[in-house]
């Protein structure tokens, strides 16, 4: 009969190459991941289909504040002023931006306006 | 005389409840990882009390200076790039019934103006919804 070698007792294999893998997995998808979503406000582009109906609702946002229409308003007030502007809350509300007026400072307006229950918000330069 | 034990063999730690929680995490990050497509640049997102989540499936990169990003691609090619992408969805995908949504990200520092002279580049695109994304905070 022929014997290859003596036999060797069973050993257990080793964990430790699998336990380095599994945690080199583990903390490249803590790191890749994201986490949480984001949040978004809709915005409108002119002429992007839905009609205009109405009095003007023009909301000019500049360096130095915002102007319904051309008169300088508070952003509290803004949401009671365009009560009496609109019918319903869907209907479109123009925002122009000025010069010096920011994405932040845009989005602060919106925010307002999405709170106060306005839908529509069309920006136009 | 000797009173000390007998030499006992060393007790082998015992990794299998460890090895299960690591393959528990591993499992957790997999299952709950959303990959997303690197950024071109780093945006910070503007701040707002909205709850409104996002929903687009294409995300368009604004910087502070107008620079447009989409995935590596920078400015017309951004544009190509993300007009090519949704022509490829739409053709797996009903796009009259459903026109897909675009996520815009603008940094917070980007002039008001330079966001609304993009706004028609894009909508010429054919994106059915246009939408902002904010960061929860404090309106100022």
């Amino acid at each position: 009969m022929m014997r290859f070698g003596t036999d060797r007792p069973r050993r257990r294999p080793n964990l430790t190459p699998m336990i380095d893998v599994v945690f080199l997995l583990l903390v490249f998808f803590m790191l890749a991941s994201r986490f949480g979503v984001d949040r978004a406000l809709p915005i409108s582009v002119a002429g992007s289909g839905g009609s205009y109906s109405g009095p003007p609702r023009l909301i000019d946002l500049t360096a130095e504040g915002l102007r319904l229409n051309g008169t300088p308003i508070a952003p509290e007030a803004l949401a009671e002023a365009l009560r009496p502007l609109t019918e319903t809350p869907a209907d479109a509300i123009i925002l122009r931006a000025g010069t010096g007026a920011d994405v932040q400072a845009l989005v602060a307006v919106m925010d307002r306006l999405t709170e106060s229950g306005f839908t529509r918000l069309v920006l136009v330069e | 005389m000797d009173f000390s034990d007998p030499a006992r063999k060393k007790p082998e730690e015992n990794l299998l409840p460890m090895i299960n929680v690591v393959f528990l995490l591993l499992i957790f990050f997999l299952i709950s990882a959303r990959m997303t497509p690197p950024e071109p640049f780093a945006v910070t997102p503007p701040e707002a009390r909205t709850e409104a989540e996002a929903q687009g499936e294409f995300t368009l990169f604004l910087a502070a200076d107008g620079r447009i990003g989409y995935r590596e691609m920078l400015g017309e090619a951004a544009m190509q790039a993300i007009g090519a992408a949704r022509a490829d969805h739409c053709a797996r995908l009903d796009c009259t019934a459903e026109p897909p949504r675009l996520t815009l990200r603008a940094d917070l520092a980007l002039p008001a103006a330079d966001l609304a002279r993009v706004l028609p580049q894009v909508a010429g695109l054919g994106f059915g919804q246009i939408e902002l994304v904010a960061q929860t905070g404090a309106v100022p």
